[in-house]
């Protein structure tokens, strides 16, 4: 079974991150880097993906000719997707023991973030997807 | 240029989806499986992804032992990923194109949805 691991964050969480220290983002990212690299070697990895800052977001909707109208004013609250990890696991608990490592990684001064994961099924393909 | 076409909607939207008649689902899927295919033949399409329901959704922490906790309760504007497409284009014009093409894709009646696609480039992140 597929699952997807999504790291989600409000743009002020962005700004904090930003604000880390060099230490501080060296240790999160050798830590994300040993992270994939432990998912491969377990043969559970299929995909990681980290996504572009949230000032460069936009959302984008078709106008009456079908030419795209950009957007990209956003609620305080919303929740930019930062990255997210696809792992093919045997069991749903499998999927939140590696989330639970994931929400581990080391934050302001190496303590766990202990940020929120959000753990989906993917569906094999969009005709599953039950609209 | 790889950017990435996120479908987002609330748990209510998601239940007015599932309440379109089996042909504007058809039709509404059969337009999205035509984009797909016309992506392919570009050389435009990386991957697409479908998600299962929000009712699924779980947030999961790690506790100090390093254990699981879950938790599946969300706000009621939650935006939750129904789907996404990953597409390598010239330009960020391209991707906001294709991302209106999506948008265009027939609701009930054949009505376009006019559903808002956000549209996100990649970075050069360490994840990998």
């Amino acid at each position: 079974m597929k699952y997807i691991l999504m790291m989600n964050a409000t743009k002020a969480n962005w700004d904090a991150y930003a604000k880390w220290s060099k230490q501080d983002l060296q240790r999160n990212v050798a830590f994300m880097r040993a992270f994939s690299k432990e998912l491969k070697d377990s043969g559970v990895f299929v995909a990681t993906e980290g996504l572009g800052w949230p000032n460069e977001a936009k959302i984008v909707r078709a106008g009456k000719d079908g030419e795209p109208i950009t957007d990209g004013v956003f609620a305080e609250s919303k929740e930019f997707l930062a990255g997210y990890w696809i792992i093919d696991v045997e069991s749903t608990e499998q999927a939140y023991k590696i989330a639970a490592r994931a929400s581990a990684a080391p934050g302001l001064g190496g303590t766990p973030g202990s940020m929120p994961i959000e753990v989906r099924q993917v569906l094999s393909s969009f005709a599953d997807l039950g609209l | 240029m790889k950017y990435i076409l996120l479908m987002t909607g609330t748990k209510a939207g998601v239940d007015t989806y599932r309440a379109w008649t089996k042909k504007d689902i058809d039709t509404h899927m059969a337009s999205l499986r035509s984009l797909a295919k016309d992506l392919r033949e570009s050389g435009e399409f990386v991957a697409d992804q479908g998600l299962t329901g929000p009712e699924e959704a779980k947030v999961v922490r790690g506790e100090k032992k390093g254990m699981p906790i879950t938790d599946g309760i969300f706000p009621e504007s939650k935006e939750f990923l129904l789907g996404y497409w990953i597409v390598d284009v010239a330009t960020p014009e391209r991707a906001y194109a294709i991302a209106a093409q999506l948008s265009t894709s027939p609701g009930p009646g054949g009505v376009p949805t006019n559903m808002p696609i956000e549209v996100r480039q990649f970075a050069s992140h360490p994840l990998k």
